[in-house]
């Protein structure tokens, strides 16, 4: 009789203390800055999290524009929670043309860049990310990320005086 | 105990523990997952608390329950040791000979109260003091000697401690709302404690004849 009175509320315990464990597990394992991004982790685990589309077409815009340090911050206001790939990876790409350099690589940059396109390659589905864009030379993550790596390598090739006449891509 | 106390409050408290034990906030704010030690410091917490019958397992998880009421009971016990964990890992200083030292500390007080079989009500005010003592020498001595600033207790501790290189005492310098975020942790799990339901009274009906 008394467990009959008490089991609604021992099973919306149960569901509770499930639903918080989770919560906490998942705060340590993502490690979220922000309470955007807390909330953005949240709605884009149950595929509910949508970005600022508007901010992301001026994004594009801007970054066509070769408007890079603009552009990122569009990005960023498109994806407050820093959940999207896409932009991740848009962001990534502005990062290796605003570094890239005919004599050097800025390297600040590149490492910037690697870092948003690791997160890029982190949060696709499977670690495959494909832009179709054909204002791209690049448009696989993994080639992205190669090319922003290689750029913070020092080789012999670096010496090569026949650099100066490489693309940026 | 209430149904309600059992399903919902202590989850909720430890949880709450477990959650806060790993915060460290600096210019980011970061989830520290608990060392291994933390770990074992856990189990023997727990140890602790059974033998000392604040956490009696027997009443949260029997054979006479029903599954949901054993479900609920597990929880409380699952938790109980992740907030044990945290609670470690929120008291231990965070690398060097501090970290050591502590640990050591710890684990022999544990130790000790294990080897003593005390009541419940010593058991609490025994986590109280360990707890305490590890919450004023990691937020209080070790916060002041950390501090760059010159204050008053540094320069007592410097006199204290001289002929220690406090080189290898000085850690990370904590954030001013780190020690009163700590200080809510620690108390939350001992209110989780406290409301931990106790060994029932048994009264014999049978009286014995001579």
């Amino acid at each position: 009789m008394v467990m009959m009175r008490d089991r609604p509320v021992r099973v919306l315990g149960l569901v509770l203390a499930i639903c918080y464990a989770t919560f906490v597990a998942w705060l340590y394992v993502r490690q979220p800055q922000t309470l955007a991004e807390v909330t953005g982790g949240l709605t884009a685990s149950v595929g509910a999290y949508r970005i600022d589309q508007q901010a992301f077409d001026d994004g594009l815009e801007l970054f066509r524009r070769e408007q890079h340090e603009a552009a990122r911050a569009a990005f960023a206001r498109a994806d407050v929670a820093g959940q999207d790939a896409r932009t991740h990876f848009y962001i990534a790409y502005s990062y290796y043309r605003s570094g890239w350099g005919r004599m050097y690589q800025d390297n600040e940059l590149f490492t910037k860049g690697l870092a948003h396109v690791d997160r890029a390659i982190a949060l696709a589905p499977g670690g495959r990310l494909v832009v179709e864009d054909p204002e791209l030379q690049m448009h696989n993550a993994d080639e992205l990320r190669a090319e922003l790596a290689e750029g913070l390598r020092v080789e012999a090739s670096d010496f090569n005086p026949l650099r100066v006449f490489r693309q940026r891509k | 105990m209430k149904a309600v106390t059992e399903a919902v409050y202590l989850p909720a408290l430890f949880l709450t523990v477990a959650l806060m034990g790993g915060l460290r906030i600096d210019e980011r704010v970061t989830f520290v997952a608990p060392p291994l030690f933390a770990l074992v410091l856990g189990v023997m917490l727990v140890g602790v608390l059974v033998r000392g019958g604040v956490l009696v397992p027997e009443v949260l998880m029997s054979a006479s329950r029903a599954p949901l009421e054993n479900l609920n009971g597990f929880t409380v016990i699952l938790s109980a040791y992740f907030a044990a964990t945290q609670v470690f890992n929120l008291v231990t200083p965070e690398s060097g000979l501090p970290f050591l030292l502590f640990n050591v500390f710890l684990f022999v007080l544990l130790v000790n109260t294990l080897a003593a079989s005390p009541d419940r009500v010593s058991v609490l005010r025994s986590m109280a003091v360990i707890i305490g003592a590890a919450f004023i020498l990691k937020f209080v001595v070790l916060g002041a000697i950390s501090d760059p600033g010159d204050t008053m207790l540094k320069r007592l501790l410097y006199v204290l401690l001289e002929g220690v290189t406090l080189g290898t005492l000085t850690q990370p310098r904590l954030h001013p709302a780190a020690g009163y975020l700590a200080f809510a942790t620690l108390v939350v799990f001992l209110i989780g404690l406290a409301l931990l339901p106790a060994r029932r009274q048994s009264v014999s009906l049978i009286r014995s004849v001579e």
